[in-house]
């Protein structure tokens, strides 16, 4: 395991270009998660480093070893397939000692080093089972200790638990965490959940349309998140524009106004957004003071939505609607007074040549939340 | 229950009675007509004398099928490996465009194209003479056993390619890059896991073009050299010269075994073979 190191990568399909000028290093023993919306070119980005996609710029070295245009079986870097990729007509043990036979090592070895494998990944009993009469969970450890078998230099997750239910997702989830911890390997992992990013990797890459917005650690990306797009997609769903037309609304007084206080970081051609962990809802509209460190404002109660520790309500505010968590159910239409603290928002000035743009990334983002 | 029962069988009746009337009847009365004298009584006479005429023929035909199913399957993995597996994909789409011209191409027109092609003063041997490779003295007719081989390897290769490189291209492409970052090279992701996995479909092809060869009588007619020829010939010449449909049976009857010979020999291994990965 060494470390690894993609300068300026650019890589696409024939003419059409899917990543831009991406440039990471994953330390050695390190686990970096690459997380991002479907289309972004998470893929892609593995499939390079692998050699199955060309890479038409920039440099891929693994240790000091320039591996950019080695032919993918030369690359000692293997691969973890979110749909297994085990074959059918092989057994457990001869899927996993593989790439030792394709390396011509002896047969006692072979035999030790896939023994020692299905025990590590707790499949030890099923070294003769047929892959194709394997659980999902057991297949993807399969898949797990066959890329391992070869000692890679680098081993690249592609979204390995995207096919599980979600008990067995968690477990498979600590299991790869724990054997990284205890095998020291080098790797990129691919999700598009951000919490399984969060509790895996060491640091997190968050890609969009085929850049990285942010590379960081997991409390990094999460607590101060540089761009609206990770901040959309690290969870802060919530999202008000601040106009100047808003400004001077909070500016007047006026009682009967949407806003009632503004923390005093925001200022006019402004957008904030944040979690709905971090709105305090209140049923007494009258008790309002003029805090310049929170912003808060008025709505209604649409609807509200059971989450087990707590329900997630929707509160139409003038024209836009904000997620807020509150203890108890409440009916709809109750009027509310919401507020958030300054420490919880993320606010970014708005370009007015880039707003268009800006938006555009934001519908799209939020609209695959929701899927 | 019972009614029901009854109900669905009358529906299957119609397509039954056609199998029976236009199928079955036809096939059963060749065999029978090929064990049984006049009379009606069994004998092997008929058979006994196809073998005593035509052995020769019956060896000869069983080794050209055999020979033409080697070479078959050789070329038509080859050529489907080349293009599910090869970088070069314009190279590759004027293979797949090219290998699937045979298909459209009737046997008497292959035949017939085959030997203005490969006799002694044949386009092939033209060529050659021409290009000053050859003189007109060292040429030799590939007609006769070779241009049979040929001739039914030219025809059947583009089927039995369509039916490998189709289940080679529905393979999972991940199954194949996880061979590749292992280590595994083309040729070894070939014979390790592409064929293991699509050798069902390669039996299908290859049986079905044993029974194609078996029965094609152009060929044999119009490459072939006279004597030995292929079972297919003589089967014709026993009932148009002689009206002797007996001993025709009884070689379709010995073809019909061998064509069952390989189809158990397929079913066999492919049946050891999921015994062995079970
Ligand atoms: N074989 C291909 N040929 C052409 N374009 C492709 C091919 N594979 C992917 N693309 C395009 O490349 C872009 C990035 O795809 P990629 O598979 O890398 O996305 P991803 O981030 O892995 O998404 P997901 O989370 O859905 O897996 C997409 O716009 C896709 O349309
Ligand atoms: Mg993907």
């Amino acid at each position: 395991m060494t470390r690894l190191n993609i300068e300026n990568l650019n890589a696409g399909y024939g003419n059409k270009q899917i990543l831009n000028d991406i440039s990471l290093t994953v330390e050695q023993g390190e686990m970096i998660a690459l997380l991002g919306p479907s289309g972004c070119g998470k893929t892609t980005l593995l499939n390079a480093l692998c050699g199955f996609v060309p890479v038409s710029g920039g440099k891929i070295k693994v240790g000091n070893r320039d591996i950019t245009t080695l032919p993918a079986e030369n690359r000692n870097i293997t691969m973890v397939f979110q749909s297994y990729a085990l074959w059918p007509h092989m057994t457990v043990a001869q899927n996993v000692g593989y790439g030792l036979k394709v390396q011509k090592v002896a047969r006692e070895e072979i035999e030790e080093r896939v023994h020692e494998l299905l025990s590590i990944v707790r499949l030890a009993g099923l070294a003769n089972d047929k892959v194709t009469t394997l659980s999902g969970g057991q297949r993807q450890r399969v898949a797990l200790a066959r890329a391992l078998a070869i000692r890679p230099d680098v081993l690249v997750l592609d979204e390995p638990l995207s096919n599980l239910d979600a008990k067995v997702r968690l477990n498979v989830r600590h299991e790869i965490k724990a054997l990284q911890k205890q095998l020291g390997f080098t790797s990129l992992i691919v999700t598009h959940d951000q919490e399984e990013a969060l509790v895996m990797a060491d640091r997190i890459a968050v890609l969009n349309k085929g850049q990285i917005e942010q590379l960081g650690r997991p409390e990094e990306i999460y607590q101060s998140p540089k761009t609206p797009f990770v901040a959309n997609f690290m969870g802060a769903e919530n999202q008000i524009v601040w106009t100047p037309e808003l400004e001077s609304s909070i500016l007047t007084g006026n009682s009967e106004a949407l806003f009632v206080s503004r923390p005093t970081n925001l200022t006019a051609n402004q957008q904030v957004f944040f979690r709905s962990e971090n709105v305090t809802l209140i049923t007494n509209t009258s008790r309002f003071d003029n805090d310049n460190s929170v912003l808060s404002l008025r709505g209604h109660v649409m609807q509200s939505a059971f989450f087990g520790n707590n329900y997630r309500i929707s509160v139409q505010c003038g024209e836009h609607i904000i997620q807020a968590d509150h203890t108890c159910d409440l009916p709809a239409n109750t009027p509310v007074l919401l507020s958030v603290p300054a420490h919880a928002l993320h606010v970014y000035d708005i370009e007015t040549s880039f707003k268009s743009n800006a938006y555009a990334t934001i519908q799209t983002s939020t609209s695959f939340q929701t899927i | 229950m019972q009614n029901k029962t009854t109900h669905s069988l009358w529906l299957v009746a119609p397509a039954a009675i056609m199998v029976a009337i236009f199928f079955l009847y036809p096939l059963f009365f060749s065999l029978y007509s090929a064990v049984t004298l006049e009379d009606g009584s069994l004998t092997l006479a008929h058979l006994t004398k196809a073998f005593s005429l035509y052995s020769n023929d019956i060896l000869f035909t069983i080794a050209i099928v055999l020979a033409s199913v080697v070479v078959l399957a050789i070329l038509s993995i080859t050529i489907s490996a080349m293009i599910v597996l090869s970088p070069f994909k314009s190279l590759v789409s004027l293979l797949g465009l090219l290998y699937r011209l045979p298909l459209f191409i009737p046997f008497i027109v292959t035949a017939q194209m085959m030997r203005t092609f490969l006799a002694k003063n044949g386009l092939m041997n033209n060529a050659f003479v021409a290009s000053g490779m050859m003189t007109p003295m060292d040429t030799i007719s590939f007609l006769g056993w070779t241009g049979i081989i040929i001739t039914f390897v030219w025809k059947q290769l583009a089927f039995s390619t369509l039916l490998l490189s189709g289940a080679m291209a529905a393979l999972d492409q991940n199954q194949i890059r996880a061979a590749q970052n292992l280590g595994a090279s083309r040729v070894r992701i070939l014979f390790h896991i592409m064929l293991p996995q699509v050798f069902p479909t390669l039996g299908v092809a290859l049986v079905l073009s044993t029974v194609t060869m078996m029965s094609v009588l152009s060929v044999p007619l119009m490459i072939g050299t006279g004597t030995p020829t292929m079972m297919s010939a003589d089967m014709a010449f026993r009932v148009n010269s002689y009206g002797d449909y007996n001993v025709a049976n009884a070689l379709g009857l010995v073809s019909y075994l061998i064509c069952s010979g390989l189809a158990w020999f397929y079913l066999r291994q492919s049946l050891k073979d999921k015994g062995a990965t079970a």
